[in-house]
């Protein structure tokens, strides 16, 4: 699982060598960031049902056809798989948080997305909008402090961009 | 390869669970104690050779038929290997320390050292009393109380820069990780 600890300890290995003093100074960087990516995987751990159910209630507000026949969400138990989905990739981004990398997202989460999204024939900008939306509805200090918002925002924005 | 963060990760997926309230308390004190764990790390690393050389030494004290013809550090170039083996598992020691976690000492020291040694031929009883020894002066840099041993009017052994003692929850993680090492080989 890649973090900033295992990348660092990865590199050192390699070169056969103990830890450095540079390597403690990026140690020492990600535990400085640490209290505010903690306190945002928290947030979100407390409110992820509401925050899934509001991102998939945004996406199918926005493109209400999916739910006609023959479209990805055309029944009650496709519907619900959208809403599982949602919560996995916000399970995914509380991962990401906690471990200050995108680690968890790209072995989780992105990796063979793109084929699966297209062998199920399933639209990845209704996931883009849903995350859009949880983005742009996240606020500060209502949600959580700003530079634990700025965190979460930005593993947000990267999976939007990987669906995207 | 895990830390304490992607190991609370990987627990976590395995219930299909988002990480909240009590399993980011355990993630808090990592954070909370970070610098004292980059100083424990400091100490292992800066003093590592004094640490190798003086657990080899101490070993061979106790058992010079080892530098004897037929024994296993006999000529120099198994003493170097010897001197070699004991860097590597402290350098392993100081990644686990660093990372909270020993996912990277065991797999990638640990498994299949014991056979390794047996089919060699390296008297495991002998590898686990230098690692006893590394772990007694590794956690005595550690927390800073390491001393001149024999020799009271010594004053030159080397002393961190650290509070004494303020490394103390480090040091029983350290010795766990050595604990590890020796139970891996007996």
């Amino acid at each position: 699982m890649k973090s900033v600890v295992t990348t660092v300890v990865t590199a050192a290995d390699a070169a056969g060598r103990f830890p450095s003093q540079n390597d403690l100074e990026a140690v020492q960087g990600n535990i400085q960031r640490a209290t505010a990516r903690l306190e945002a995987a928290e947030k979100l751990a407390l409110g992820m049902d509401a925050v899934v159910k509001e991102a998939g209630d945004a996406c199918f507000k926005k493109y209400p056809y999916l739910k006609q026949a023959g479209e990805a969400g055309s029944n009650q138990t496709k519907v619900d798989k959208c809403y599982r989905d949602l919560g996995h990739y916000m399970r995914l981004i509380n991962y990401c948080l906690v471990v200050g990398g995108t680690g968890p997202l790209d072995e989780w989460g992105i990796a063979g997305a793109r084929e699966v999204y297209r062998t199920l024939n399933l639209p990845t900008a209704a996931y883009v909008e849903a995350l859009t939306y949880t983005r742009d509805r996240a606020c500060s200090p209502r949600d959580m402090s700003p530079q634990a918002l700025n965190e979460l925002k930005s593993y947000l924005d990267y999976a939007i961009n990987s669906l995207s | 390869m895990l830390d304490a963060f992607s190991r609370a990760v990987v627990s976590a997926d395995s219930k299909n669970a988002a990480i909240g309230g009590n399993g980011l308390a355990a993630l808090r004190a990592y954070v909370a104690e970070g610098n004292k764990r980059l100083d424990a790390v400091n100490a292992i690393s800066s003093n590592a050779s004094c640490i190798v050389s003086d657990a080899v030494t101490g070993m061979i004290c106790e058992n010079t038929g080892l530098i004897q013809a037929g024994g296993n550090c006999y000529p120099n170039r198994r003493m170097a290997a010897c001197l070699r083996d004991g860097e590597i598992v402290l350098r392993y020691i100081s990644y686990a320390l660093l990372a909270g976690d020993s996912s990277v000492l065991d797999d990638r020291c640990l498994n299949g050292l014991k056979e390794t040694y047996i089919a060699l031929g390296v008297p495991l009883q002998s590898a686990a009393r230098a690692v006893a020894i590394m772990k007694a002066s590794s956690t005595a840099h550690i927390n800073e109380t390491n001393t001149s041993g024999t020799n009271p009017d010594e004053t030159r052994f080397r002393k961190m820069e650290t509070i004494k003692g303020d490394c103390s929850a480090l040091v029983a993680e350290a010795a766990s990780y050595f604990d590890r090492v020796a139970s891996a080989l007996a």
